[in-house]
Order: C-alpha cells, then structure tokens, then sequence
C-alpha cells in the first residue's frame, strides 16, 4: 500500500476540515442549510434556524465531496476506498476535535459570543444536530460514511463503462445532429434561424410584462451594466487600454440626465431624452479630456490614473464645495423620467428601453469589431509598436475607443438614474468601475455571450441571492478565483472569426458581391 | 544609374556614450535588393530603426524619394510607403493570419467608425476589396488555406512569410528585411531566397537587407554595405565585397584577410 497516496487523502481531509471549521465559524452552514430547505420547498423565516435535517445534507455533501476529490483516478478500487476512508476520517477527526471545544463551551456555559458573535448556543446545537454531546461521535460517522460513499461514487462515475456510455450517447447524438443539418436544405436552416431569432424577440417582448416589477429590476440592472460592459470592453477588450475608473463616465450620463430633469438644485426640466444625448456627449468630452494627456500611457499607469480620475469624479460630486451644483453628498431627487404618450415611464417600458438600448449597443459593437477600426484596435492591443509601425494612428485610435466606451458608459448611467428617479455619489462608486471590470474578465473579453453571462452572474445572481447577503462577496471572491483556475479565458471565451472561409464562400464564388471589386 | 528610392546622408545615432550608427551614407537604387552585412552589434538593425521611424538619428539626413523623412513617426513613414519585418518575429499572434494581413491593409483603406457603425457604401465596397485583396496576399505568400490559423499557431517559415505578406499589404515602394532566413534550414532559406527575388522582379519593390547567410547575400544582392562598429567600410557589389580585405578583417579580426587568402588557395588546389 502506497503511503504517499494515503499522506495526500489525509491532507485532503484536514484541508476540508479546517474549511468547514471556518464557513460554520461565519455562520455559513445555517445558510448553506436554509437555501437547501428552500429547494426541497420548506421555508425559512428570516434569521430561524432550519430543520436539522437539512444542515446533514450539507455536510454529508461535504463529505462527499472530499471523499471524491481524495481519490485517485489511477488506483484500484480497493485503494480508492481507502483513499475516501482515510479522508473522511481525518475529516471526521477534525471536525469532532472541534465539536468537542463546541461540547465544552455549552457544558461550562462560557458565552463566546464577545468574540465570535456566530456561536450562540442555538447555533452551537444546531451544528451538533441536536445530538448534544454525542454529536461528536455522529459527525464522526457521519464523515466516515460519507468519504466512502464519495469514493464510491468517484469509482462509478470515473469508471471506463459509464465513461463509455456517456460517450456514446454524446457521439450518437453528434452524429444524429449533423445528419439533419446536412439533410435539411438551406431554406429551412434559415428560418429556423430566423424561427430563434422570433422567438427570442416574443420572450424579450413578454417576459417584462410578466415577470414582476422585481424581475424588471434586478434585469434591468443587468441589462445597464452589458451596456456599461460593453463600453469597457471597447477600451480594454478591443484597444486594450487598462480602465478602472468607468464610473466616472456612467456617472457623467446619471448627472446630466439629474441635473437636467429635477425641481433641486437648478430647476431645469429639458426632458429625458435631449438629457440623455447631453449625458453621453459629457461622457465623450470627458473621454477627451482624459484621454489627450493620457494615450501615451500604458498599462497599469493608465489604469491608475484612470482610477484616480473616477474617484476624483466621485468626491468632487459629494464635496460641499459642489453642493449647490450637483447637489452634494444627498444627491438629486425626484428625478422626472421620460414620458410614453403621456405616461410616465412604468418598470416594464424601462425594461424595454434597457432591451433596446441593449440590442443596438450588442449591434454597434459587432459592426466596430468586424470592421478597419476594430482591427486596428485589436492591432494596437496586442502590439502598440508595431501596430503604430504598420501604419496605425495609435493616438487617434486610442483615443476613438475611449469616446465610444464613454460614450456606452453614459448612456447606461443616464438610464440608470431616471429609472431610480435619484441619483448621488454613491451611485458611482469604486465598486461600481470594479464590478464592471470583473464582468468583462469574468464572461470573457470581446464576447458579447460573455459579457452577458458576466454581467447576469456579477449583477443578477447577487440580487437574486438575497440570502446571501452577508457571503455575497465571499462567493464573489470564491467565483472569481475558481474561474480564474478552471476557465482563465471567461466563461464563455470569444473565438476569432473564420474570415478566409467566410471570404471564399462569398466572394470568390458568388458573382454578385464582385460587383462591390469593380467599383473601386 | 537608376533612381534613387532612399538616401541617408552622414545619419548618426547615439546612445549614451555609445555611437551605434556613425555618419553612414547610403543611396539605394530603385527596383533593387541592397544587403546591409556586418558582424554581430554593428548597427545594422539600428540603421533599420533610424529608416523606419523607430529612432531618431542624433544627426544627419534620410531623403525617401527627395523628401526628409527622419524623426517623423512610425505610422506616417509607413503611410509614406516604406514597410517593415521585424529581426525577431513580431505578429499579433492571438490574431489570424488573415486578420494581420487585413491590419497591414490599414493605410489602403479609407472607412472610419462612422462608416463600420452605419455600413455605408464606402465601408461595404472596402470591405469586401480588402478582403479579397487579403486573400490574395495570403496566397502569394504561400499561405492558402491558412488564413484562420491564430498567427502564433503557424510553424516558423509561415510565420516569417505572413509578416513579409503584413508589410506588402501597406502596398510599401520600399521593403527591409531584418534577417528574413533566420533559424531556417537549407530547404526553407532557398525557398526564401527565391521569394525575396519575386518581390523584386514582379512587383518592382525595392528591397533593404539585413542578413547573415552570406550565401543568400550573395545570391541576391543588387549591392552590397558593410557596417562594422557603426561605421560603414564598404560598399559594392558582391564581388567586390568578398574581395575587400576590410571587411574580411571587419568578421575575422586583425590579419584576417591573408588568412583568408592562404585558405582560399588552398581549398583551390584540392579543387584541382
């Protein structure tokens, strides 16, 4: 027997132990139990306790999982076991040291709560599944049980036979799928292109009357940060210039529309829309201004002062010294919005302005990628000196993609502050360039699917997630790490397109584009 | 005497303490390959950035076609016509092939944002002219098919071939070449070699080289200059270069060129 193996299954188990340890320490498992009863269908009051049985699902999980992890995929069965015994053994271990502190601390009823405020009784027999003492023991088996079961299951599901199966299933599929694609003549395969395409605009167009005004809210967010997302991806994605400070801009479009359309401070009431194109101009005039002194930097340079620059956009918004102007650290109220036959703007027709404001932003943004302009961003992305040498007005370009990303960016922002009828410093803060700079990285750079995953994952699912108000940063970090380890491209990475094939297929042999050649 | 495409007069860069280029003169006749030879730290490759806008020389003049063009930047003296490879492959390597060949069409083309954002007719007649005239470029580099291929995934000879097919595509009147069969084997340097010849002939480009084959060099070249620390020692044709004790002293060290004599005859009488 190999000592080596089971030395690795043992630090497996004391890894997970000591995890464990800490997310009961923050509180994490009655969470982790909550969301558990939630999708088995019970409720929980906010702040109870969830039934006990839940908290044993969670563990056993966790068992599992370690079970599984400890195994190695070359060994025997015999040895896997063993491997997953070992493992939730001196998880087991770890975690019944740790529940024999817990034991101690209610028998000589020492109140900790000073210095761990999550240990409280309640939570304390919680953890011990009621059991009081012998609760130890039972996670003691529990673990054991469970570091089996996940080796078993490690065994089974890394098996040659089920791995079979699973690819056959997979190539049988394949092969069905392209079957029918090469069968169905291309008429069909067009409009079940098309057939997508109207589907997808039914479910644009219903959905926000269906759904909820919640929904309209938490998808509108999303929806104002593909913009803003987008914006950003113009600069760091296509041009490649590092900028933090994105906030400032969406900032610029939030105030123009505020300043222009509300009773405080000026009074002035120009309308939502003229409001907006002045918000985006700002935005563009801003870019400029920045941009001019700014071009010759690169790198983490530019993004520092870009930094700076937000965050010097934020304060100056909230300083006394503005606070005639732009209302000072309170911000602007009742902020009017636009207006639809006489109506004002409800959550569903802002949910349809963000779509449409979406879908033209996705539109523009493909035509710039695939076009001179894009290309020679991409050039100057991935070498500035050559792509300068190759004839590239570096400065002009750089330049360019800042004005449009801006210009994105106060578009969302102007958006964003009619339809919370309030804007303030706040609104802009650093979290706010943060958070749309890790929806690019995140999603995936130069991807529209991913920017849009992105922004769902980084936006959507924290407010959907409410529970985990108190973990969403960890989950935030957690997220951001693994992605970084299982997919360092993105979640949905983007691919160069196949333009030679595209070329040949269109141009060399369809008569009727050669025309286009014979213009020039 | 042909016309003259390029002339540097008394061009000198420094570094520091350091006189990389010393009052060179060059006229490089038009339609011709003109080889710059010279050992290793010579300033051969400094010379280059000098000419293409990478450096400014501390003194001295570059005339392209009877016009100054030295301390200009890098994207005008390319608009100007003068296109470059790099001694150490530079393409955007997470690009396609076909994607740097359409950035080297850059200066061609004229549609801005405006135009990409509205497809106005000016972007779809370019558009599609670029891209044929792309694929045609790929082609006469000897790259069909491989067009989709990320830069950094082709193989070395490609990879060389695509950056020479960059710098064509700016449609350049004049062409350096910074060791273009560098690291090739026998097979790929003719292959080249035969290439270089091409542009030349068919297409009329003028051609600067840098290289260290000297059997390429003295294939091919029209003319020949010899730089040693700087300052050039030589200059003529291949024959007259090969003769030249100077330059033979310049790569072999003090007393080289009788060396070399006596090697010459000896290798001579084992011929016969």
């Amino acid at each position: 027997m190999n000592k080596e193996l089971l030395r690795a299954s043992r630090q497996k188990g004391v890894t997970f132990g000591i995890v464990l340890i800490f997310l009961v320490l923050i509180n994490f498992h009655i969470m982790a139990a909550t969301m558990f009863s939630k999708i088995m269908g019970t409720n929980v009051l906010r702040g109870a306790i969830p039934e006990v049985r839940f908290l044993t699902y969670f563990l056993t999980l966790f068992g599992i999982w370690v079970g599984w992890t400890a195994t190695s995929k070359a060994e025997k069965a015999g040895t896997r076991v063993l491997q997953g015994l070992v493992a939730g053994l001196t998880m087991g271990v770890v975690v019944a040291l740790f529940d024999l502190i817990l034991v101690y601390l209610v028998q000589s009823k020492t109140d900790i709560r000073r210095y761990v405020t999550n240990l409280g009784f309640d939570n304390i027999n919680f953890f011990l599944q009621g059991f009081g003492a012998n609760g130890v023991l039972v996670h003691l088996g529990m673990f054991i049980l469970a570091g089996v079961l996940g080796s078993a299951l490690a065994i089974f599901f890394q098996s040659t036979a089920v791995k079979g199966a699973a690819q056959s299933v997979k190539t049988a599929f394949s092969e069905m799928n392209s079957r029918i694609s090469q069968n169905l003549p291309d008429q069909v395969k067009k409009f079940g292109k098309y057939l997508f395409y109207l589907i997808l605009l039914g479910m644009l167009f219903m959905l926000p009357s269906r759904w909820g005004s919640y929904y309209n809210f938490v998808f509108g967010l999303v929806g104002l940060y593909v913009i803003a997302g987008i914006g950003l991806n113009i600069m760091l994605g296509l041009s490649g210039q590092f900028v933090i400070g994105l906030a400032a801009f969406f900032a610029m479009g939030a105030y123009s529309v505020a300043l222009l359309n509300a009773p405080q401070p000026h009074g002035l009431m120009w309308g939502f829309w003229p409001a907006l194109l002045i918000g985006m101009l700002v935005a563009v005039i801003a870019a400029v201004l920045l941009g001019l002194p700014t071009t010759r930097l690169r790198g983490d340079y530019l993004g520092i002062v870009t930094l700076g620059f937000g965050e010097i956009i934020r304060i100056l918004l909230k300083s006394d010294l503005l606070t005639s102007f732009s209302g000072g650290p309170r911000g602007i109220q009742d902020i009017k919005g636009p207006t639809l036959m006489g109506k004002p703007f409800t959550d569903v027709t802002y949910m349809y302005l963000i779509i449409i404001c979406m879908a033209v932003t996705i539109f523009l943004y493909y035509r710039l990628e695939k076009s001179r302009t894009g290309r020679a961003w991409l050039a100057i992305k991935e070498d500035l000196i050559v792509a300068q040498a190759t004839g590239i007005n570096i400065q002009k370009y750089r330049l360019l993609a800042l004005c449009i990303g801006a210009a994105f960016a106060g578009l969302a922002g102007g958006i964003f502050a009619a339809r919370n009828l309030f804007t303030g410093p706040n609104d802009h803060s650093l979290m706010v360039s943060i958070n749309i700079l890790s929806l690019i990285i995140v999603g995936g750079m130069n991807s529209i699917p991913g920017i849009l995953l992105g922004s769902f994952a980084l936006k959507g699912l924290p407010e959907i997630l409410r529970e985990m108000e108190n973990y969403r940063l960890l989950v935030f970090g957690a997220l951001l790490v693994v992605m970084m380890l299982v997919r360092p491209e993105g979640l949905w990475p983007a691919s160069r397109p196949n333009l030679e094939k595209e070329t040949k297929e269109k141009l060399f042999t369809d008569g009727t584009s050669e025309k286009g050649g014979k213009d020039a | 005497m042909p016309d003259t495409i390029i002339e540097t007069k008394q061009v000198s860069k420094i570094f520091g303490g350091l006189t990389a280029v010393n009052e060179v003169d060059l006229q490089i006749p038009e339609k011709s390959i003109y080889s710059i030879i010279g050992p290793n730290g010579a300033g051969k490759t400094t010379l280059f950035n000098c000419i293409s806008g990478f450096y400014t020389p501390e003194k001295g003049q570059i005339l392209f076609y009877g016009q100054p063009i030295e301390g200009l930047s890098t994207d005008i003296i390319a608009g100007s016509g003068i296109s470059r490879t790099y001694q150490n492959i530079r393409l955007f390597g997470n690009l396609t092939a076909l994607e740097n060949i359409l950035i080297g069409l850059h200066n061609k083309l004229k549609n801005n944002w405006m135009d990409a954002m509205l497809h106005s007719p000016r972007f779809t007649r370019e558009d599609a002219e670029s891209l044929r005239e792309a694929c045609r470029l790929l082609e006469f580099v000897g790259l069909n098919g491989f067009g989709d291929y990320l830069a950094l995934n082709l193989p070395y000879g490609m990879q060389r071939r695509l950056e020479i097919g960059r710098a064509l595509a700016n449609n350049p009147r004049l062409l350096l070449l910074d060791e273009p069969t560098a690291g090739m084997n026998i097979q790929e340097t003719h292959v080249m070699t035969e290439f270089i010849k091409r542009l030349r002939d068919e297409l009329g480009i003028s051609i600067i080289l840098i290289e260290h084959d000297m059997k390429v060099v003295m294939d091919i070249s029209d003319r020949i200059s010899v730089l040693d620390y700087g300052t050039k020692i030589a200059e003529g044709s291949p024959v007259e270069i090969q003769a030249n004790p100077r330059v033979i002293e310049a790569y072999l060290g003090p007393g080289g060129a009788a060396l070399a004599e006596k090697f010459q005859k000896q290798r001579r009488k084992s011929h016969a």
